[in-house]
């Protein structure tokens, strides 16, 4: 039986002047970071002017500088292989902002899935890698813009040790210098749901529908939020500054209901080895911590996400819960894959909601989005590329 | 390799001892394992503890104890059960990380070849082939129904007509269906560098000779090209 609940926004909306923050004695890496470069231990891909950062408060208060343009998109695998309306949602907007980015093919994964999923790497790989693709974004003057939760996680985490221990940024160096680069660390590590979160005002004002009738769930990653939870993005205006705020600012600013549920705090079940090996665990946890308690608690419309594990995972795992009896249903789409729906992108050749195998189309009907229409056109589309047509593409490679 | 009377193999104690020394010279021990007030926080909030036999309290403590029997009871499947997704770590009242312990004492598993290793990630091959060969972890074209049948009957959209469905997805980089994005040579190059130098690749000659051998072909081709 659904439980009823009275305030279905939970917190979501709340705000509190109060922030507590005692307990924790944690240095500011970004102080120790300029101390390295003052010493020339290290250089700094610093945020300029032209990169038109908007500030932001973190855990403890501290500020974060957020890059609104002059990017360098460090592209996800999962999300790029199989969710790629979300790649193409983040710059459809950045086009309709004006925004100056490079989405280039010099870019390796970040490895970090396959190192939580099989341990077979180690921190001078894991930050080897991670100093050559920002490297690679230095080179070209660019901010690095990380798509994925867990290379988020991961550079952050990388970023510390180079700081911190000595040792390891000689090894990266050695390294970089045999491969022709450098070491140069990011002024701040950025996902691409903090650059959302900044920018949600701006998204706000290209809205198309109204949302005041869709309650939305959000799924915070874990990668994101509990890996140096200290450099996450957290206000005062939302869940009065108690839980992390990205993905849920730009649902309320685009006048979605955030509902609140039991197991907001319950990771996916993504796992990075459980999701290819042990997929059993992985379906478990979606249907019975996460969707049935957004449906059955909260009648979410849909589950808004902030990361590539977690929106195949949760997509993914719904339709096998028919086998355990279990009826409870929800679209998952990302942050800003659901912002660019509100904001008039075309359902299939933008948010490429057809590759998603939860149905999202009751979703769409309830904002008033004409789905069936884009299909025809999408199909017509795909017919003309298979007989030698050219694709019409949000950016081309620089010349 | 001696044998218990049960067929079980005894490991000498000398080399339960070499395997916890390795983890606590680890340069990240002194930050993951801190003091333990046994509060059992982390455990009331970790995902898989709910459907394993797994507590990073335990974790935590056995590390603790300094006990190497105790350490290598969980050098088998124990380890493996984590989800990585760093909840005890965020809201251990002493910042200890048992998942980040974990990973040291995963990395140990894979580096040595231990047996329960190399069974754990036989299945993830694929992914370890695609990484470390092509710089790419998953693909378009590994999202197969045969793969993935619990995935329902949707997911055979992406088997049909992919290579015009890639194309039309409008980022330049994406319009491939062998890997997540369009990788560019020299960037592989550099990672096998890279792999080379971390000793990424000899980690995974020592948990799966055959897929080494594979990948190795691979990283001559490119490297030639």
């Amino acid at each position: 039986m659904a439980i009823e609940i009275s305030n279905r926004l939970g917190l979501a909306n709340v705000k509190s002047d109060y922030i507590h923050s005692a307990g924790r004695k944690l240095e500011d890496i970004h102080e120790q970071l300029l101390e390295l470069e003052a010493k020339g231990e290290v250089k700094v891909i610093h945020i300029k002017d032209e990169n038109k950062p908007i500030e932001a408060n973190t855990l403890f208060g501290w500020k974060k500088k957020i890059p609104t343009n002059k990017i360098w998109h460090h592209k996800s695998c999962g999300q790029c292989g199989n969710i790629p309306g979300y790649p193409v949602s983040l710059l459809w907007f950045m086009n309709q902002m004006g925004l100056e980015y490079v989405d280039e093919r010099n870019q390796t994964s970040c490895t970090a899935w396959n190192y939580h999923g099989s341990g077979t790497s180690n921190p001078v790989g894991l930050a080897a890698v991670a100093v050559r693709n920002w490297h690679r974004a230095y080179e070209l003057g660019l901010f690095p813009l990380f798509h994925c939760a867990t290379t988020f996680g991961d550079y952050k985490e990388m970023r510390n040790m180079l700081v911190e221990y000595k040792e390891l940024r000689d090894e990266v160096r050695r390294i970089m210098h045999k491969i022709g680069r450098e070491l140069v660390i990011p002024e701040y590590i950025v996902h691409y749901s903090e650059w959302v979160h900044v920018m949600r005002f701006e998204i706000a004002k290209l809205k198309k529908y109204d949302l005041s009738n869709i309650i939305a769930t959000v799924h915070p990653a874990c990668h994101t939020y509990k890996m140096i939870p200290e450099d996450c993005i957290y206000d005062k205006d939302i869940y009065a500054g108690k839980r992390t705020a990205v993905s849920t600012g730009i649902a309320l600013a685009l006048g979605a209901q955030v509902a609140d549920y039991s197991t907001w705090y319950d990771c996916c079940g993504f796992g990075f080895r459980h999701i290819l090996t042990e997929r059993e665990a992985s379906r478990s946890f979606v249907m019975d911590r996460k969707i049935r308690p957004m449906v059955r608690e909260a009648h979410s419309d849909v589950c808004i996400t902030q990361d590539t594990g977690c929106t195949t995972t949760l997509d993914k795992n719904q339709w096998i819960g028919k086998a355990m009896g279990y009826t409870e249903q929800v679209p998952v789409m990302a942050d800003v894959m659901f912002a660019a729906l509100a904001c008039g992108a075309d359902v299939f050749k933008i948010v490429q909601l057809q590759w998603h195998t939860t149905d999202w189309r009751p979703l769409c009907e309830k904002i008033g989005i004409e789905w069936k229409k884009s299909e025809e056109e999408y199909n017509a589309y795909l017919e003309e590329l298979k007989a030698g047509g050219k694709t019409i593409n949000l950016y081309e490679y620089p010349k | 390799m001696e044998y218990d009377e049960n067929g079980v193999s005894i490991v000498p104690s000398g080399f339960k001892r070499e395997i916890f020394e390795e983890a606590r010279k680890d340069f990240r021990y002194e930050e993951y394992v801190r003091g333990c007030l046994n509060c059992g926080v982390c455990t009331g909030g970790c995902p898989p503890h709910r459907f394993f036999d797994f507590s990073p309290r335990i974790v935590l403590q056995n590390m603790k104890s300094k006990d190497p029997e105790l350490i290598w009871t969980m050098m088998d499947e124990y380890i493996w059960a984590c989800f990585q997704c760093f909840t005890c770590a965020m809201i251990c009242p002493f910042l200890n990380s048992p998942g980040g312990i974990i990973a040291v004492l995963r990395e140990i598993a894979v580096r040595r070849g231990f047996e329960s290793a190399k069974k754990v990630l036989k299945p993830y091959s694929r992914v370890l082939l695609k990484l470390t060969a092509y710089g790419n972890q998953l693909s378009p074209d590994m999202i197969q129904p045969d793969f993935f049948p619990d995935w329902g009957p949707h997911i055979g959209y992406a088997a049909t007509d992919l290579a015009a469905k890639r194309k039309a997805i409008p980022m330049p980089t994406l319009q491939v269906t062998n890997l997540s994005w369009d990788v560019a040579p020299e960037a592989m190059k550099e990672l096998y560098d890279i792999f080379d130098e971390a000793g990424v690749f000899k980690i995974i000659e020592a948990v799966d000779p055959s897929l080494y051998e594979i990948i190795q072909d691979i990283v001559d081709d490119v490297r030639s090209s």
